[in-house]
């Protein structure tokens, strides 16, 4: 049973490597977060070739819990962590999104009137 | 009057190309020292066309920020250019420009930071469905609760304001429900809020932003707003001469 369980996760760990280093190469994915997607696909991959080390011995000690549970415990706390930093950088970029189309239009507004008095109207 | 104050009439307008060329006619003969500002909130119409035929000053946003960013650039506007007074009309033509002078006379002799065209103080003619009613009924008495003074329409959104509500509201504008969230903002700052009786007439064009079905979802998320709104830090109110 246990056997299963680390292939599975094991392999779900090297596709989410896999698919970082593609978006890492294309550009499209930021430094910050590359490297957080990377140091969590490397935890996943170590959780799943010694899991006993880091789980059963380890952890389970302090904590209690065992293993499968320990992990979707872990698991959700971090994904709930991440999704939470996600919403506040979308709000911060939804103002500051907001506050350039403020700026924008009252610039825009500005240089229209100085074009008007200043420029001789272009001829067609 | 002493000396002239400079007013600044802020139409905010979303796709509103049928109505917006007749409010500013209506506003202009009944205030002719006023400026009027359209607000054209990523219009993908001619509402901006319609409003520089009649000679009003445009500002012009490149996409759709909704009622709360396009008034406070309109705010933004009033600030940096030194207005007095900002009246808020909207363009769908249900606030008349007639009652203007109401606010204006309000905000001078009642000593107020914000004038507010109440459609339910005295004579009320206005019609709108039950639905309605009982929804700002609601936020009438919970605003009245939270701001410690009877306030009959809260989610009217024709306003007055003078120079140290310009000034807050230039930087800091609630963005969801800007017109009930506003009076919060208004009571944390200490600011004073009048009401003014107004009679207001059936939107010329265009739907109203709340329908139906939605009004009951629209209200317990306009109310969880107010909610957070009271946990909100207060800002800080600028001094004049900073940068608006």
């Amino acid at each position: 049973m246990l056997i299963k369980i680390q292939i599975i996760v094991g392999l779900l760990s090297l596709i989410l490597l896999l698919i970082t280093f593609e978006l890492i190469r294309k550009k499209r994915l930021r430094e910050e977060y590359a490297i957080l997607w990377l140091f969590t696909g490397i935890v996943v991959l170590m959780l799943s070739l010694w899991p006993e080390f880091f789980l059963s011995q380890f952890f389970a000690r302090i904590t209690g819990i065992f293993y499968l549970s320990a992990i979707v415990v872990i698991a959700f706390l971090f994904l709930l962590l991440i999704v939470l930093h996600f919403s506040v950088v979308i709000s911060k970029l939804t103002n500051q999104n907001k506050e350039l189309a403020q700026r924008y239009g009252l610039l825009e507004l500005e240089i229209n009137e100085l074009k008007r008095h200043y420029l001789p109207p272009r001829r067609l | 009057m002493t000396i002239e104050k400079k007013i600044l009439v802020i139409i905010p307008a979303y796709n509103e190309e049928g109505s917006v060329g007749k409010v500013i006619e209506d506003v202009r003969t009944d205030l002719l020292q006023a400026d009027i500002l359209v607000v054209s909130d990523g219009s993908t119409d001619c509402t901006s066309e319609k409003a520089r035929a009649r000679e009003a000053t445009v500002l012009e946003l490149p996409f759709n920020l909704g009622i709360g960013g396009a008034m406070q650039a309109g705010y933004q506007y009033a600030c940096q250019r030194g207005y007095d007074i900002a009246i808020q009309v909207d363009a769908d033509g249900q606030h008349d420009p007639k009652e203007i002078a109401k606010l204006l006379r309000a905000l001078e002799e009642k000593k107020i930071d914000v004038a507010l065209g109440s459609r339910f103080i005295g004579h009320s003619e206005y019609k709108s469905s039950t639905m309605r009613r009982i929804g700002i009924s609601i936020f009438s008495q919970v605003i009245s609760m939270i701001v410690g003074q009877k306030i009959t329409d809260p989610t009217s959104g024709f306003r007055a304001a003078n120079r140290k509500a310009i000034r807050l509201f230039a930087h800091n504008y609630p963005q969801d429900y800007p017109e009930p969230e506003a009076l919060v903002l208004l009571h944390q700052c200490c600011l004073k809020i009048g009401e003014v009786p107004v009679g207001m007439s059936e939107r010329y064009s265009g739907e109203s932003s709340i329908t139906k079905i939605r009004s009951v979802y629209y209200m317990v998320k306009v109310l969880l707003a107010i909610f957070v709104d009271c946990f909100k830090k207060p800002p800080l109110l600028r001094e004049e001469g900073e940068r608006c």
